[in-house]
């Protein structure tokens, strides 16, 4: 009983907490404004953590530098994808529609690409790096400097994407397109430059996630998808597009996680999050179904 | 084009049943592969391609095949085992169905890919509790017998995908497809005949799972439900073609074939290679290798 009072339970349960609303808001905000469940939205933060872990160990580049990097870097992709797939979707309606169809299974192939190209460049081991892992104590609490450092970062980008979107013009834009697509349009939000600007903004939130990651974990090329099914967790417990109520859903997951594990044992983890999708998508269907429809 | 696809399965099936004969372990391993996809491809198509209904999670049932059949092996004749194996997986559909059904669209096919890992973790966990890492099977029927049962799940699966399309339950399954609420609106069943398609796709999946088990003689749970396997059906019928029954056939034999090449050199390169196939013939060839085949026809 003593260990689940304590601060240091608590401490995990929020960095991992953050990282998770982290993770899940690139995911919304791609979802809420393009309507596309990207499952390939784990493999950014591999490529974030690779990232890092790179510029790192070769360059000695700390990954607060890498942060930026590497946030450029999935923004570039974001890009690539907005260019490449939605530019010829809103040109040619037939293969809108064909897309939307099997968006999810063409995402996915996306992600075996992206996981094995990785496995092929830096083979499948697993990797890590250290930095700044000196144990620091506070009011009995022991955490290291960077699991710290990762609570920062995620609850400041988190916070910060909610005071844009609730105060900078562009901001009030996004998220009327995410509320009613057709009403945004019609009173002049320009909406190409909203999603290009989100799916870069999304992917770019990843990176960052992924570099955070590297710091305290083990990263292979097939991290990623564990992360994916934990943004999909959180993002419908707390109503797909609904930023702010996913970043709360998010720190409510790391609790429940955390406290879990605790209360079992580690080898129960990925039951949990399973668990907790297949209960989510079961129990909540209509709900779900209703706002995907409107779209 | 129909003498065609005939003569095409005709053939498969001729070289399935003469491969022992030949007594090449080599020929019969391919020709076990090649049965076992289509096999697994046209029972996907059974749910999936008929409704619409796109199950990224069919490794639950090869997985839930296989571990029933290595709890059974041994205790009764492995014939049994794998009918068990198939009525296993029949009922899991059976069981989890009706709700699993009542998602759609994006959410049918992650909830489906869910669900498939979901079980693959509770699975590895009850075997890591009993102390068991991996187990063993000895006596394993040979390869000439199992190679001639994955022949016949094929076979079974093939005629099953053709009787169900040709049907009043398939009309029921495609009125789902194109518009699920006027189905239901004009008086389809549309939960009973949903669920039915859904026990009808997972039964011979389970038989397959057991039968590959009783080939590698080797249970692992991560490997059971492999979720590789699930993308790899999906790949095989989507680039097949999803409009006929030759569809998961064709797909089949190219990756197949592929995986020969490719598979046990550069495995990356091998998924790399499916995934950037499935891309491309969402993108710009809906219909598939079925579709190609019959456009070159048209144009001739």
């Amino acid at each position: 009983m003593d260990t689940l009072l304590s601060g240091q339970l608590l401490f995990a349960a929020l960095v991992s907490g953050s990282l998770y609303a982290l993770v899940a808001l690139g995911l919304n905000l791609v979802y809420g404004t393009l309507r596309l469940l990207n499952i390939a939205h784990g493999d950014l933060v591999m490529i974030g953590a690779y990232t890092a872990f790179w510029l790192f160990t070769l360059f000695a580049i700390p990954p607060l530098v890498s942060l930026v990097i590497a946030a450029a870097l999935c923004a570039l992709l974001g890009w690539a994808v907005y260019a490449g797939l939605f530019r010829r979707m809103l040109a040619k309606p037939d293969l809108a529609k064909r897309v939307e169809a099997n968006s999810l299974i063409l995402f996915y192939g996306i992600s075996v690409i992206l996981q094995n190209l990785a496995a092929l460049a830096f083979t499948s081991s697993s990797r890590g790096y250290q930095y700044l892992d000196t144990v620091l104590t506070w009011q009995g609490v022991s955490m290291t400097g960077n699991r710290l450092l990762s609570l920062g970062v995620a609850t400041t980008v988190c916070f910060g994407t909610l005071l844009f979107l609730r105060f900078h013009l562009f901001g009030w834009g996004l998220r009327a397109v995410i509320q009613r697509r057709e009403a945004a349009q019609v009173v002049g939000v320009n909406m190409n430059r909203i999603q290009l600007a989100t799916i870069c903004g999304g992917f770019a939130v990843a990176g960052i996630a992924g570099v955070l990651v590297s710091m305290t974990e083990q990263i292979t090329p097939f991290m990623g998808f564990p992360f994916t099914i934990v943004a999909f967790v959180v993002i419908i417990i707390g109503g797909l597009g609904n930023i702010g109520a996913g970043i709360l859903a998010g720190f409510c997951l790391g609790l429940v996680e955390t406290y879990g594990i605790a209360l079992t044992s580690p080898g129960y983890r990925s039951i949990l999050i399973y668990g907790l999708f297949v209960a989510v998508l079961l129990i909540r269907p209509e709900g779900i179904f209703t706002k995907a429809v409107r779209s | 084009m129909k003498n065609v696809s005939i003569t095409l399965g005709l053939a498969l099936a001729a070289l399935g049943v003469a491969a022992p004969f030949t007594g090449s372990p080599y020929l019969m391993g391919i020709v076990f592969q090649l049965a076992m996809w289509i096999a697994l491809a046209q029972s996907w198509s059974m749910l999936s391609a008929t409704t619409g209904y796109l199950s990224l999670g069919h490794a639950v049932f090869y997985g839930v095949g296989a571990y029933v059949c290595v709890l059974l092996t041994g205790l009764i004749p492995f014939e049994f085992a794998l009918i068990a194996a198939a009525a296993a997986a029949a009922l899991f559909a059976a069981l989890v169905g009706m709700p699993v059904l009542r998602v759609r669209g994006p959410y049918f096919v992650i909830l489906t890919y869910g669900l498939s890992e979901l079980v693959r973790h509770i699975v590895m966990r009850i075997e890591s509790a009993l102390g068991s890492f991996g187990r063993m099977l000895f006596d394993v029927p040979p390869i000439e017998v199992l190679l001639w049962w994955m022949v016949g799940l094929a076979t079974l699966a093939t005629l099953g995908a053709f009787v169900i399309r040709h049907s009043r339950f398939g009309a029921g399954l495609a009125a789902i497809r194109e518009d699920e609420v006027a189905a239901e609106t004009v008086g389809v069943p549309v939960a009973r005949l949903k669920l039915l398609a859904f026990i009808a796709s997972a039964a011979i999946p389970g038989a397959v799972g057991g039968l590959a088990l009783l080939r590698t003689s080797y249970f692992e749970p991560a490997q059971a439900f492999d979720p590789v396997i699930s993308f790899t059906i999906v790949t095989m019928a989507l680039v097949g073609g999803t409009e006929t029954v030759r569809g998961p056939i064709l797909g089949a034999l190219g990756f197949t074939l592929l995986s020969e090449f490719l598979w046990s050199s550069l495995p990356q390169l091998y998924m790399i290679v499916l995934g950037l196939t499935l891309i491309t013939f969402i993108l710009f060839v809906p219909r598939g290798l079925s579709g190609l085949v019959d456009s070159i026809k048209g144009a001739r």
